[in-house]
């Protein structure tokens, strides 16, 4: 009896799961969409923006400084103890930042700030029946409050990455100078960076972008009851679009290596 | 608008279950066009999701629900979406929305048709609040209002387009008794300008019967009464009985 319970509340799990996934792939779809029908009210897209984008600007600005920093001071430690030449520290710091940290630690980032922002936003509007007065407007959701969200996530998402890049590139490059003496121009050097790093870097942000407001929209439209229901679904947004960025990041990393031999030259 | 005689809703067998509940079991309705139908009941016996079930937002599992001559029952949002261009309803939780002012959610119904000129969704706005008693509160964000405010809104959005079918869902719930009077007092007036059939869900036994001609009782998820407002006192099954005159000793 004990097994048979376990047998279906796993087939229970399976199967919920295999919705979400269909509800998100919808999500997905009608946020494109709704970007061409644009049902959405006038101006919210340049709104949403300012909410991800400059709101976010100086917490990841911050944010990547500090682990520039800290990441510069690690590696420089190890390379002075193995090699002892530190002249190849900002270049490769400077790859690695565009094709991996500088994208997945700002979409992180972005999964805690602007992923619980969307899913309280939608939930409380959903346990309070505004979505479902939206519905009897003949609206739809998804068009009217994902796919503005939508757009602009994708968007900033590549630019904070750009922002997030610049600003541990130059608080890295401060400490190389200022803790192991390093010359700057040896530091500042761009001509290790590759098409390909570019590329991973770039389909990351944007992917991620896609992610974060699909996953936290879609935990707010399941919001039940009160305010419970709501920090729920924000606590079910965060995790769920932090295991998304870190998922795509292996997913999309994995590709890059077997198809391209990871950019190495 | 309401053209008199015909139905304007029909439940036909309705089930619906909701997680592990049965909210409604077989539920039979018919009101016609123009009429004034109160559902009434305990808490929890399926009123609400009657309601949600009237405008599509939720799917029965087996029966039909027609509204004016159209099946909802398929779920296609074109259909239903057509449907509820003829719909007003007023949520238990009066649904503002938040990131507006009060003007512009008692306009939203309006300027979501986009047939009407930005003139004269001004002035129906104005007239509107005025009729329920909020003239000059169209700047203010529903954040700034107390409950008996933002049921009025709730009503003055539900009304504004002259749907041909009204919903109020708890129209009066948390109102003082002079309040609940006005409040019936303006639906009234609003059904007679308009003509439209109105359905009311309430708890608030005695306001209803003496705003609509019709009851229906609604208890775990079945009509357990419907008939004329004047005749629900005298029912012969118990429980409608002692729900109607609030009495401690019975099967509820």
């Amino acid at each position: 009896m004990n097994l048979h319970r376990k047998i279906e509340a796993l087939g229970g799990a399976f199967i919920g799961a295999l919705k979400s996934v269909r509800e998100l792939a919808r999500l997905w779809r009608g946020s494109l969409a709704g970007l061409v029908e644009r049902d959405y009210p006038k101006g919210e897209i340049a709104r949403q923006m300012y909410v991800v984008g400059n709101k976010s600007v100086l917490f990841i600005s911050v944010t990547m400084g500090f682990l520039g920093m800290v990441m510069v001071m690690q590696s420089g430690q190890q390379l002075n103890r193995i090699t002892g030449d530190l002249s190849q520290l900002g270049p490769e710091f400077l790859r690695l930042f565009i094709q991996e940290f500088a994208p997945t630690i700002t979409a992180l980032m972005l999964a805690t700030r602007v992923g619980a922002g969307i899913a309280a936003e939608i939930g409380t509007m959903k346990v309070t029946e505004q979505i479902d007065a939206l519905r009897l407007s003949g609206i739809t959701p998804t068009s009217y409050l994902i796919a503005p969200r939508f757009f602009a996530c994708v968007v900033m998402s590549l630019v904070l990455t750009i922002f997030a890049v610049v600003f541990s590139f130059s608080a890295g490059g401060l400490t190389a100078w200022s803790v192991f003496g390093l010359n700057p121009t040896l530091f500042f050097d761009a001509s290790r960076v590759q098409v390909y790093d570019l590329t991973l870097g770039g389909c990351k942000a944007l992917t991620y972008g896609m992610a974060i407001p699909v996953i936290s929209g879609y935990c707010g439209l399941e919001a039940r009851g009160g305010s419970e229901g709501v920090g729920t679904a924000t606590t079910s947004a965060v995790i769920g679009s932090s295991f998304a960025v870190l998922l795509i990041d292996f997913l999309l990393s994995g590709i890059g290596f077997a198809f391209f031999g990871g950019g190495a030259r | 608008m309401s053209e008199p005689g015909r139905t304007a809703i029909d439940v036909h067998d309705v089930q619906l279950r909701l997680g592990h509940r049965q909210v409604l079991q077989g539920l039979h309705l018919k009101v016609a066009e123009g009429g004034r139908l109160g559902i009434l009941g305990p808490a929890a016996g399926g009123k609400s999701v009657l309601l949600k079930l009237l405008v599509g937002l939720l799917q029965p599992d087996a029966g039909r629900v027609e509204i004016r001559g159209t099946d909802l029952s398929s779920g296609d949002e074109k259909v239903l979406m057509r449907v509820r261009r003829d719909i007003g309803m007023l949520f238990q939780n009066y649904a503002l929305f938040d990131f507006m002012t009060v003007g512009e959610n008692v306009a939203f119904p309006l300027a979501r048709r986009g047939d009407v000129e930005a003139d004269e969704i001004r002035d129906r706005v104005e007239a509107r609040l005025r009729s329920v008693g909020l003239a000059g509160s169209a700047h203010k964000m529903p954040s700034e209002l107390s409950g008996g405010m933002k049921k009025r809104v709730g009503i003055a959005r539900a009304t504004i387009a002259r749907p041909a079918l009204v919903l109020y869902d708890e129209p009066t719930a948390g109102l003082d008794p002079v309040t609940t009077q006005k409040m019936y007092d303006l639906l009234s007036a609003d059904q007679e300008e308009t003509g439209c059939t109105v359905l009311a869900v309430s708890s608030d036994v005695k306001a209803l019967m003496g705003f609509a001609s019709e009851l229906a009782l609604i208890h775990e998820g079945r009509i357990r009464y419907a008939g004329s407002s004047s005749e629900i006192a005298d029912s012969s099954d118990a429980l409608v009985r002692q729900f109607v005159s609030g009495s401690e000793d019975g099967p509820l």
